[in-house]
């Protein structure tokens, strides 16, 4: 079931002289768990804040094109009511936390939704519990880890019950372990809640195992686009870097080893190898 | 004439704590000219705050720290930061010229450089980070990438001897990284003493041949990329997820391959090994 | 001079006064402050001061409100004073009057924050009215001033870290020095709004012209008593002054030594 779709996209900034996305066209189904990634400037966030409707109500420019979320037009409708099906996760903790309490911060988007008081309180102890906060749900921002404050901020959109979870670079700053208990979390969201998630993301090792979809940009357009193990090989990966599995693989074939489908970690690099040899004995 | 062992940074049983926690407890390390070393561990471990004396801006509550013969508790940050070049992670916090040109000038200006020299510097910093071409713009007008090299533009203009990165890597793309490594290679080969503070083991695997692990405000692994990458006690202890290659060697190492592989055309060699066996 | 703060810094601590719905307090606060500008003669004033006296023992903070009142000594003074060489008719009254005016406004707003928490008082202000966005406001003002603190240290440390010498040089010189630092830091906020502005629209900020609000505040016995005894008290004072029903020995002068 489609509930993103690009067409022919093609949106400027106000005041630059390039388009930040050029013609993008794109459809993505229920339940998907798309990597995004591609260098500075490709247009990711951009890609991004289209979906739910930061562009083009909260930055200006020139929208050419149509996206539609969940059958609404972009256009047309307002962030706010975006927002209810969209959840954003940004980069910077910091700048997502406004309030004095974990609770407090979580209840926030379903006050401003007009819940009634009784369905905030359920919410919020919902994602309390299945998000493992309680013990500090109390504690105020800067009591907070790095690693505790992003998964406040995904605690505060999820309580919003979104369709659709867009996370820009949310562990830009955090450290590898912390990363990786992120990551984790979001593959449980959509594993379990069904939610389709659209992450940007630098470090591809720690995802191509969990992501089913990986999309490559470049200069404002989409390059490679499809399941990671068919991206990875593609000649448009050097972009990003070449995982250091696939250099691997890449040099064991040539040397006459058959792995089948490239490993998209070293796990599965690692039995890939058992395979092999378990074949030539 | 320096000779190539001269110690530039000694560090004798350093401790420090912030609003009475405490920070680090009992580093002692001896850094040698030349050398480029990775600091590693995780947030909150002591790595800034190890850093941060490097160049005066905090002085020890215990122990003492000697850089390039002077000990910090008797120098001004002025004077420390002649030698001592530290590149903060988010460019952010220091842009502030008129120009681009303005700001790699900042450094030589306070520290009284001769105009000629000024000039001189701030052309070879501009073009090594490929600025030259801004120079008359804004600061603020580039983007982030270019923010950042900006940063360390103004850092490398003056030449310090001693160069320190913040978390170079964070929130890089893979072409920035390649970029930010060759920066390194350059450094090295201009004879600069590098350190770098980063939890990127990528980053750092094959490419640094001294690596230092802190945790909990201690150093808890000092030895070369291959030893402390590939040691799982260390690495767990800092809270550090070892790098691809290593943690493949762990899951074949069973089979005969060796659990401190680094490089994947080593990997790609043992795993023949072990096929042909 | 710090001192004076911690007057009117929240304490956590279990006490009656603590427990009280902040909109009772509120009440108390307001009510003490119109009594406060209704009266210039100074028997009623000392004994609006010490009204708050009775609040701040059992709210177990007069340590912390006895140091803030001491540390205004120098205030009381220069009102005393300033009073004294203005009014030509019962100067030593006025002044006198002037000096209780002053601590009983700053004592009941002591006796307020010290017992109330800023989230609190943001909530009292709404149940009262005041739209959403301007308690966010000031909530958000609060929850960032550690956060601008620290960007304003790194920012300090970068430059220092450039060779910028603060304590150096002439006047002029110094305020120059400080281009560095506030251009960046003001830069940053700037942008560091933007971050936060497409974060609260992204949790649909301005959905609604009315929200619903996860916090309650709900008045019990206690409240209500504590408010019917201020508004007795005070109302009935504000009602003798009003109506000229003020009795004798409220109405005494100091006599005129000076």
């Amino acid at each position: 079931m489609k509930i993103i779709e690009f067409k022919n996209v093609t949106f400027m900034y106000r005041g630059n002289s390039e388009p930040s996305l050029l013609n993008v066209n794109v459809e993505i189904e229920r339940g998907e768990f798309i990597l995004l990634t591609g260098p500075s400037g490709c247009g990711k966030s951009t890609f991004c804040r289209l979906l739910n409707g930061l562009i083009p109500h909260f930055y200006g420019g020139e929208l050419k094109g149509e996206v539609t979320v969940l059958g609404m037009n972009v256009k047309n409708t307002p962030t706010y009511e975006l927002a209810r099906h969209v959840g954003m996760v940004f980069q910077d903790p910091e700048n997502q936390l406004f309030l004095s309490s974990v609770e407090k911060e979580i209840a926030f988007g379903l006050e401003n939704l007009g819940l009634p008081r009784e369905e905030i309180k359920r919410r919020v102890n919902q994602v309390i519990k299945y998000l493992g906060l309680e013990n500090i749900r109390e504690k105020a921002p800067y009591e907070l880890s790095g690693g505790q404050q992003q998964k406040v901020a995904i605690a505060s959109v999820l309580a919003m019950q979104p369709e659709v979870l867009v996370l820009d670079e949310p562990t830009a700053n955090l450290d590898p372990y912390s990363s990786l208990e992120l990551l984790n979390i979001i593959t449980r969201l959509n594993r379990e809640l069904k939610i389709t998630i659209i992450l940007v993301e630098h470090r591809l090792e720690m995802l191509l195992d969990k992501v089913s979809r990986l999309m490559l940009m470049d200069k404002g357009k989409i390059v490679v686009d499809g399941p990671p193990q068919d991206v990875v090989l593609s000649p448009e990966m050097k972009i990003v870097g070449i995982p250091k599995v696939i250099e691997v693989y890449d040099r064991l074939k040539k040397a006459g080893y058959e792995f089948g489908h490239p490993p998209l970690s070293p796990e599965d690099l690692a039995k890939a190898v058992r395979r092999v040899i378990g074949f030539h004995d | 004439m320096v000779s190539m062992t001269e110690i530039v940074v000694e560090v004798k049983d350093l401790y420090y704590s912030y609003n009475s926690q405490p920070v680090l407890q009992g580093v002692n390390l001896k850094i040698r000219r030349g050398e480029i070393i990775a600091i590693m561990g995780e947030n909150g471990a002591g790595k800034t705050t190890l850093i941060k004396h490097f160049n005066g801006l905090l002085k020890p509550k215990r122990g003492s720290v000697k850089v390039f013969g002077i000990d910090t508790r008797n120098a001004s940050v002025a004077e420390l930061s002649r030698k001592v070049g530290l590149v903060f992670q988010n460019p952010d916090h220091q842009l502030f010229a008129e120009t681009v040109e303005k700001e790699v000038e900042f450094a030589l200006r306070n520290f009284g450089f001769e105009e000629e020299v000024v000039k001189k510097r701030v052309e070879w910093a501009l073009n090594l980070m490929g600025l030259a071409k801004y120079r008359n713009r804004s600061p603020f007008t580039l983007s982030v990438g270019e923010r950042k090299r900006l940063a360390i533009a103004s850092v490398l203009s003056y030449d310090p001897e001693l160069i320190i990165f913040d978390e170079p890597t964070a929130g890089q793309d893979f072409l920035q990284k390649e970029r930010i490594a060759e920066l390194l290679n350059l450094l090295r080969t201009r004879g600069k003493t590098v350190i770098i503070v980063t939890h990127d083991v990528e980053f750092v695997a094959t490419r640094f041949e001294r690596v230092i692990v802190m945790s909990q405000g201690k150093i808890i692994g000092d030895g070369s990329f291959r030893e402390i990458l590939s040691n799982s006690e260390i690495l767990e202890k800092a809270r550090l997820l070892p790098p691809q290659i290593v943690k493949c060697a762990w899951l074949l190492s069973d089979i005969g391959v060796p659990r401190d592989t680094l490089y994947p055309e080593e990997l790609v060699r043992k795993i023949e090994e072990v096929i042909r066996r | 001079m710090n001192y004076i703060f911690e007057g009117f810094k929240f304490k956590k601590k279990n006490t009656l006064i603590h427990d009280l719905d902040p909109r009772a307090k509120f009440i108390y606060l307001i009510m003490s402050f119109i009594s406060a500008l209704l009266f210039t003669e100074p028997i009623p004033l000392v004994i609006i001061f010490l009204t708050s006296l009775p609040l701040v023992i059992i709210a177990k903070t007069l340590k912390e409100w006895s140091r803030s009142m001491k540390s205004l000594s120098l205030f009381v003074t220069f009102i005393f004073i300033l009073n004294l060489l203005s009014m030509t008719e019962n100067r030593l009254n006025y002044a006198f009057s002037m000096v209780f005016r002053f601590l009983a406004l700053t004592s009941a707003f002591s006796v307020f924050f010290l017992t109330t928490t800023p989230d609190d008082f943001m909530s009292a202000l709404e149940e009262m009215g005041l739209p959403k966005e301007y308690t966010l406001m000031f909530t958000m003002s609060m929850r960032f001033v550690p956060t601008l603190a620290r960007d304003l240290q790194i920012i300090v440390d970068a430059q220092k870290s450039r060779g910028l010498e603060l304590e150096k040089g002439s006047l002029i010189k110094k305020v120059r020095n400080y281009v560095p630092i506030l251009i960046p830091l003001i830069i940053y906020e700037i942008r560091r709004s933007i971050m936060i502005a497409e974060a609260l629209e992204a949790r649909a900020f301005g959905a609604l012209r009315k929200t619903t609000s996860y916090t309650e505040l709900k008045m019990g016995i206690r409240d209500y008593i504590f408010i019917f005894i201020v508004v007795f008290f005070f109302g009935m004072l504000i009602f003798l002054k009003i109506f000229g029903y003020l009795p004798e020995w409220m109405m005494i002068k100091l006599p005129e030594i000076i």
